[in-house]
């Protein structure tokens, strides 16, 4: 007996071909599901794509500039430095002119850009200009304007001036990069270093990561132990440990490094007691804090629960019947905890480590309150920049090589440990 | 809606519209912003227009507000090297006009302006801009009970560890530093300035001087740190804001001496934001702020000096000016005997070279 196979189409109810109308249902809940995520993903845009993206434009453009000083850059490009030691004609006149007549705000601003390009610009275009500005009024103009220039001000005659605005003459600029790494330019754009006693950033970056690297690693040998004794501990008494790991958690960031620096001076509370003990010798009191030492001791504990935390509740949950099986086994106790028991911790051991590293390799409160000459690290010169030297361009490029940075650490990560084993409970 | 939220929403809507007329003024906070309450808001006609907010200075957060258009300070306290940049790059308000018509003249009726440059100030362009405030310096001081014996008085006491052993305590970046080492290696305070400016390596020179103590210091941060270095006696004496010794001197009873030689004199403004909300109280309240009298009036409060010549025989003939019926002149940084032996910051070369300086400084400190 054959059973007919019906070719014609399954129908709903309401007689649309249901094919269509699952379809269509399936529409109506993912466009439901995108109006859930939505509003997250429109906070998301606009507090994180939007200014990460932007703060990448800042770090390599220079349009401002170029939109206040396009003549006497194009003039600039013409001049051959080999041939004549400064720029010729042209370029005087045309900056005597995007001077005199320019926006006195756009010029301000532009004042700031080229003063990180040399120290000096700032006090030099403003005396000029005012030289300018007068002679303009007086409707005096000069026959060679080179002279007016130099004769306003004797730097105009100093080539390093005009150097150093090669630094400037394109809308896009890789420059903010190269300080960040304490490079710059020739007076031929070629990549040179940093003159040798301005040379900041690199010994600054190698000091934030070798601080991250040691916090992690410190946060991790402190952190282990505790987080096993808490994972292990009847119920009662984890608690009230879990306390004395959360209650520094919830205190003030400010506080807890004042009390280091109370605890680790050197008239402070441990080498108060370590001479009354008669271990050290008044003279030979300890320094730890305003040195690498205290920077290091203070953030480890600051950023301890970050590492304990996640560790906690991974080995909360590891069976305790896995380490006695292993014994059972005949494995001894050191080969069980290292075959059996740790490979499960990773998740929570890589968690943590991820967590305190982002943390540790931005911080610059604690550093600069407790780290002395040794404080400063990269966090640090983004703020300086940022509020003090208006040097924004600069600030950005030291951002993205910060975000480049971590970026590179969690490629090795997932690499080595793989992302997907990350947890965090 | 009960009844409970309308009452609260009301009272939101009450405070938020209050709010939005106040003139809000960005200031260093603690003691000084108090005191600048007391002697300009509080003697204002209307203190309750006056609101202080906290900020930690620089021009970040002025240039973030006028960049994206929505500008909630009125007015900001300013250090000269900001007051010039923000003034030069429009975001503070051009306002030499009304501060030439509006500003209250000298007794002598020499202008506000002439009575600034009468305390050995210079014109620059933060001046267009804001008006006076306060003198404030990097002073050096110690505890006298810390020296039973000879106690420093000099600069060139402050760099000698060999007569005076113990850490120094500096602060970690390079302004006032420069110029201090400068006194130290011999040259005479007034001159300091402009030999920074003119004399090539004069820099080498004050950075070699650093090099004799750097092994003896300790660097703080935070204006409140110095105090505590000394009298814990991590420190046998420190650079400070002479604002916070005095404070300790006078409120707390401690007996701190200063070395007035080679201190640092640096001056603060009162500047107006462009695109101020309240632009037209806000330069109401500017010229009340930068009169004679009230500028002797914040000498009661903290013991940094007037900025305008003319607030010093005020404070002198009201004597004892100080709490508690104190003598307050002793505490000034800017009596004329005092001004002999001090340093007037260059606004004009710190924001020209600060930057590379403070690079500079910190690749000294970090090696």
């Amino acid at each position: 007996m054959e059973v007919p196979i019906s070719t014609a189409e399954l129908l709903t109810t309401d007689g649309v071909p249901l094919k269509q109308s699952l379809k269509k249902a399936e529409r109506k809940n993912k466009i439901r599901a995108f109006l859930l995520v939505f509003p997250l993903l429109l906070f998301i845009i606009v507090t994180f794509v939007m200014p990460i993206g932007d703060m990448l434009l800042r770090s390599v453009d220079d349009t401002q500039i170029n939109t206040v000083f396009p003549n006497t850059f194009s003039e600039f490009k013409k001049w051959d430095k080999e041939k004549d030691e400064l720029p010729p004609e042209e370029v005087y006149k045309a900056l005597f002119e995007e001077l005199a007549y320019g926006d006195k705000i756009q010029v301000g601003r532009a004042l700031t850009r080229m003063n990180y390009s040399k120290s000096g610009w700032k006090s030099l275009i403003k005396n000029t200009s005012r030289a300018i500005k007068k002679a303009v009024k007086k409707n005096e103009f000069p026959d060679s304007y080179k002279d007016f220039l130099i004769s306003a001000n004797d730097k105009w005659a100093d080539p390093t001036f005009w150097y150093a605005m090669g630094q400037m003459v394109n809308y896009q600029t890789p420059i903010y990069y190269y300080n960040a790494i304490d490079m710059t330019y020739d007076q031929n754009q070629n990549v040179i270093r940093q003159e040798e006693n301005r040379r900041v950033y690199v010994q600054t970056w190698i000091k934030t990561l070798k601080v991250s690297v040691y916090v992690t690693f410190f946060c991790l040998v402190l952190g282990f132990p505790v987080a096993h004794l808490l994972a292990n501990l009847p119920l009662r008494y984890s608690n009230l440990l879990m306390i004395f790991v959360l209650l520094p958690f919830w205190t003030s960031l400010l506080v807890r490094t004042t009390a280091w620096i109370v605890m680790l001076q050197q008239q402070g509370v441990i080498n108060g007691i370590l001479v009354w003990l008669g271990i050290l010798n008044d003279d030979g009191r300890l320094s730890m804090v305003y040195n690498e030492t205290g920077t290091l001791i203070a953030m480890t504990q600051i950023l301890l629960p970050f590492m304990i935390l996640p560790l906690y509740s991974v080995m909360r949950v590891i069976p305790k019947s896995h380490m006695r099986a292993a014994q059972n086994l005949g494995a001894k106790p050191a080969t069980a905890f290292w075959k059996v028991y740790l490979p499960q911790t990773i998740p929570g051991m890589s968690a943590g480590g991820l967590l305190v590293f982002v943390l540790a390799i931005g911080y610059f409160i604690t550093p600069e309150l407790v780290g002395g000459k040794d404080g400063k690290l990269i966090g640090s010169w983004i703020a300086y920049h940022l509020k003090t030297t208006l040097n924004w361009g600069l600030c950005a490029a030291l951002g993205a090589i910060l975000l480049g940075v971590m970026l590179v650490f969690y490629w090795l990560y997932n690499k080595i440990v793989g992302i997907d084993n990350i947890k965090l409970g | 809606m009960s009844k409970l939220l309308k009452v609260f929403l009301i009272a939101s809507f009450a405070v938020a519209s209050f709010s939005a007329k106040a003139v809000t003024v960005a200031s260093w906070g603690g003691a000084y912003t108090e005191s600048q309450q007391k002697a300009y808001a509080d003697t204002y006609t209307d203190p309750s227009s006056i609101q202080f907010e906290n900020y930690n200075g620089g021009l970040g957060e002025v240039r973030a507000q006028v960049e994206s258009g929505s500008v909630t300070w009125d007015l900001v306290d300013a250090l000269p090297g900001d007051a010039i940049t923000g003034c030069d790059e429009g975001l503070f308000e051009d306002i030499t006009t009304e501060i030439a018509e509006l500003s209250t003249p000298g007794p002598d009726g020499e202008s506000m302006l002439e009575d600034m440059e009468n305390n050995g100030l210079e014109y620059h362009s933060g001046w267009d801009c804001c008006v006076p405030q306060i003198f404030w310096t990097y002073v050096v001081f110690y505890d006298p009970d810390a020296f039973p014996g000879d106690k420093p008085s000099s600069m060139a006491d402050f760099f000698d560890v060999e007569k005076f052993p113990g850490k120094r305590g500096i602060h970690t970046w390079a302004t006032g530093i420069v110029e201090k080492a400068m006194v130290a290696d011999g040259v005479k305070p007034s001159a300091v300035p402009t030999v920074l400016r003119d004399q090539t390596g004069a820099l080498d020179r004050a950075f070699a001087k650093l090099d004799t103590i750097k092994d003896h210091i300790v660097f703080w941060s935070s204006g409140a740190k110095p105090l505590e270095l000394v009298k814990s006696g991590e420190v046998v004496m420190s650079i400070a804001y002479n604002g916070r010794v005095g404070a300790a001197n006078l409120a707390e009873g401690e007996n701190f001496e200063y070395i007035w030689e080679g201190q640092v004199l640096d001056q603060e403004y009162l500047c107006l934001v462009a695109g101020a909300p309240n632009r037209d109280a806000a330069i109401d309240f500017m010229m009340h702020a930068s009169t004679p009298e009230a500028q002797a009036e914040q000498a009661k409060y903290i013991t940094y000096g007037p900025m305008r010549a003319s607030g010093i025989p005020i404070i002198q003939a009201g004597e004892p000016w100080g709490p508690g019926g104190v003598d307050i002149m002793p505490h000034m940084p800017n009596t004329p005997e005092r001004l002999k032996v001090s340093i007037v910051s260059d606004p004009q070369w710190w924001s020209d070279n600060g930057a590379e300086i403070n690079e500079r400084y910190s690749a000294w400190m970090g090696n």
